[in-house]
């Protein structure tokens, strides 16, 4: 059996499945979108041969672009630290809780389940402020000009609401992944850090933590991409307003290709996303490869 | 033994995957056949006999919007007077992205249906460029009754190069703002004749602790409609065509420029209701006739929202103020079309002749029946909100048509202003950087 499972054809028959679906939906579309990126075209009629001056006009005209790839990249930051780290420690929590465990993971948990337009619904109504939603009601009954205490349509406060919103919703998905890893740990580790005097701060900083790494890794690796390419919430939520405040690169490049109406210029965009996504999970691979290897 | 597994596996794998692929095949086969064959059974249908299986309708909204309401109408009258056997096949997207995407996606594969909502600009251009639009003005002109058509609409939508009429219109709407008469009168105030008087009226309402101006921020017609009231006083359409035609820019305007000042003014001083670029148009009106703000700028089609409030005196309407220190055109109250309906040249057959001579003979009466003025010149019936008679004669002296920004610009430009247009009003930039943005992003295009 196991000799079969190492000949070459078996092992391609398996992998080629994959490999073809992966081939044809982003690969052949990544080439695709490189294409279209050096035309000028609406979408309607000819398309006009530019070189590569979409690419030029976004790296040293289009501040915008800047300003969402800046955006973009403080949204991730806030991402890894809500959902990473807020779901590392939501998951030490409840491994430390013994009654109502389960219902406090189904709690956790419930947002990951409900669909991303209505997430967006229901945080749009509560920090509503014309009409007043709940979140202003409530803050009015402490002081009556909190009623118009301005949430997502504050452009010094769209992006945190906007990286709230994503970050409520997985927190607990990255909580389970957690929780797994950490009841995973063997006790007798535990115990015997106990016994050599640890505290339990320090067990879970030198002996728990250290021992889920390749979890904490490999999450932060996920979130990254997700968080790079994120569309739905800010498009949803603000559709990267008030003005450009919380426009990440997802968004602006919808905005250029489908409201714009510049394919070409869209595209540019797409390509450039790919390539900052590429960049910065192989320096993240690459730093947490060699930290790895200092361990 | 081994062999024999492995090619079992090998086996179970192919055939797996052939079945898979084999049932797509089929569906797609199958798909592939039944469209053409459908297509080709209606133009034989229709070239040999004159008649055709269905009529393909695509508008901007839902079952309760008054273009559905009053299309649906005219198809099943049409339908029940001449005795077709004719299906109708509606297609509403609600939502305006959508809505363009989908016509866009239409117009690059030639495949637009038989009626469908279009505004007078990029769009419309587009399907005119592919053939696909009948000239309104032509055929109402065959007909006899194109004079019937309210020359503020017509002009309206006239097209930019050749000046007529491709575009069937869905209303006659004029907009004004409405105002709280008694929040006016507890404070001594005026209804605003120039804009340096709105703005007075403005600050004294602020002072005094009342939400000034309502505003749909959330919509980008809206703040743009503050952007061009000047420029439209003082030039027409003169300043936005010179704009996008590269003859005139925002930096060289003192109209245009005006207009940039009061967008700026409206959102720094706090004119607008908080958080106003989140609120859409429902909540605005909701909140305005709820009660909340003293001004909003909105039009005839909210008549029935404000029926009560108007019989009881606590409202009034007045124009779009005149622009002080520059020379004004006469006509202060914004008179448009709505938005559009166009028939496709390309199935334009003997059925949709008909159907077109039918809605040009019904529209009015349909288009009252759904709350909306006419926009021929049928008499508004009796039965109507005496408000509606108020809010025509309002317009009785206006000859030029409105000028939509939101229409003319291209779908770049477009974007590109509406985000400026927020970033101005929220002091995000000033205003000489919006001039430069603008002038920057009109030249690029």
């Amino acid at each position: 059996m196991d000799k079969a499972f190492n000949r070459t054809s078996v092992v391609l028959m398996f992998v080629f499945p994959a490999f073809l679906v992966f081939s044809l939906f982003v690969v052949v579309t990544v080439f695709w979108a490189a294409s279209y990126s050096v035309y000028d075209w609406n979408g309607m009629g000819e398309k006009t041969f530019v070189g590569f001056k979409n690419y030029l006009t976004l790296l040293q005209v289009d501040r915008n672009f800047w300003t969402s790839v800046k955006n973009t990249l403080f949204y991730t930051v806030w991402q890894i630290l809500l959902q990473v780290f807020g779901g590392l420690l939501i998951a030490i929590f409840l491994t430390r809780v013994i009654r109502f465990r389960a219902t406090l993971q189904t709690m956790y948990y419930i947002p990951v389940v409900i669909s991303t337009v209505a997430i967006t619904q229901i945080f749009g109504k509560l920090l509503s402020v014309t009409p007043p939603g709940v979140v202003n009601s409530l803050l009015a009954l402490i002081n009556p000009d909190w009623r118009y205490l301005e949430w997502v349509s504050n452009p010094r406060m769209s992006l945190f609401i906007v990286a709230f919103v994503e970050g409520y919703k997985y927190i607990g998905l990255y909580m389970i992944i957690f929780y797994a890893a950490l009841v995973g740990v063997p006790e007798e580790l535990g115990e015997a850090a106990t016994i050599d005097g640890a505290n339990l701060f320090q067990q879970y900083m030198h002996i728990k933590i250290p021992y889920i790494r390749p979890v904490i890794i490999a999450n932060i690796v996920l979130v990254l991409n997700g968080s790079l390419r994120s569309f739905d919430f800010s498009y949803l939520l603000t559709r990267g307003g008030p003005g450009n405040s919380s426009e990440l690169m997802a968004t602006y490049m919808y905005k250029q290709a489908f409201s714009s109406l510049k394919y070409g210029y869209g595209s540019a965009v797409a390509i450039l996303i790919v390539i900052t996504c590429l960049i910065i999970g192989s320096v993240f691979r690459r730093l947490s490869r060699d930290s790895q290897e200092v361990i | 033994m081994k062999r024999k597994l492995s090619l079992a596996l090998v086996i179970v794998l192919v055939l797996s995957i052939l079945a898979g692929c084999g049932s797509t095949a089929t569906q797609a086969t199958a798909g592939e056949t039944q469209a053409p064959a459908q297509t080709t059974a209606a133009v034989t249908s229709a070239a040999d006999t004159g008649d055709r299986a269905k009529i393909s309708v695509m508008l901007r909204g839902s079952e309760t919007s008054s273009a559905y309401k009053v299309w649906s109408s005219l198809l099943d009258g049409f339908i029940a007077e001449k005795g077709y056997d004719l299906d109708v096949e509606y297609e509403l997207l609600p939502n305006d992205g959508d809505y363009a995407n989908k016509l866009q996606l239409y117009i690059s594969s030639n495949q637009l249906p038989d009626i469908f909502g279009a505004a007078n600009g990029t769009f419309s251009s587009a399907a005119k460029a592919i053939g696909s639009l009948v000239c309104v003005q032509d055929e109402m002109t065959k007909l006899g009754n194109f004079d019937q058509m309210n020359p503020a609409v017509a002009d309206f939508f006239a097209d930019a190069d050749d000046g007529k009429v491709w575009l069937f219109p869905e209303s006659f709407n004029d907009e004004f703002f409405f105002y709280r008469k008694d929040i006016f009168a507890k404070y001594n105030l005026n209804a605003p004749t120039n804009w340096d008087e709105f703005l007075q009226v403005c600050d004294t309402l602020k002072k005094n602790g009342e939400i000034p101006v309502v505003i749909a921020g959330a919509e980008q017609w809206q703040i743009m409609r503050y952007l061009s009231f000047i420029p439209w006083r003082v030039t027409h359409d003169k300043f936005i065509m010179n704009y996008i035609g590269g003859q005139d820019k925002f930096s060289a305007n003192a109209a245009a420029q005006k207009g940039v000042n009061l967008v700026k003014t409206m959102g720094e001083k706090g004119y607008w209701q908080p958080s106003f670029t989140s609120t859409n148009y429902t909540d605005a009106v909701n909140m305005f006739f709820g009660g909340q703000g003293t001004i909003l700028y909105s039009g005839s089609w909210l008549v029935s929202n404000a029926s009560e409030m108007y019989k009881n005196g606590q409202l009034g309407l007045f124009p779009v103020p005149d622009a002080p220190g520059l020379e004004n055109m006469t006509t202060n109250i914004p008179i448009h079309g709505g938005f559009a309906t166009a028939f496709n040249a390309q199935t334009y057959d003997k059925v949709m002749q008909e159907f077109f001579a039918y809605a040009t003979e019904h529209y009015g009466n349909a288009a009252y029946e759904a709350g909306m003025l006419s926009p021929f010149s049928e008499p508004i019936p009796d039965t109507m909100d005496p408000l509606y008679k108020e809010v025509r004669a309002l317009a009785d002296q206006s000859t030029a048509g409105w000028v939509s920004w939101d229409d003319k610009l291209d779908a770049a430009t477009l974007v590109a202003m509406a985000d400026a247009q927020q970033q101005l009003a929220l002091g995000m930039i000033d205003e000489q950087e919006f001039i430069t943005q603008m002038d920057s992003q009109i030249k690029g295009q």
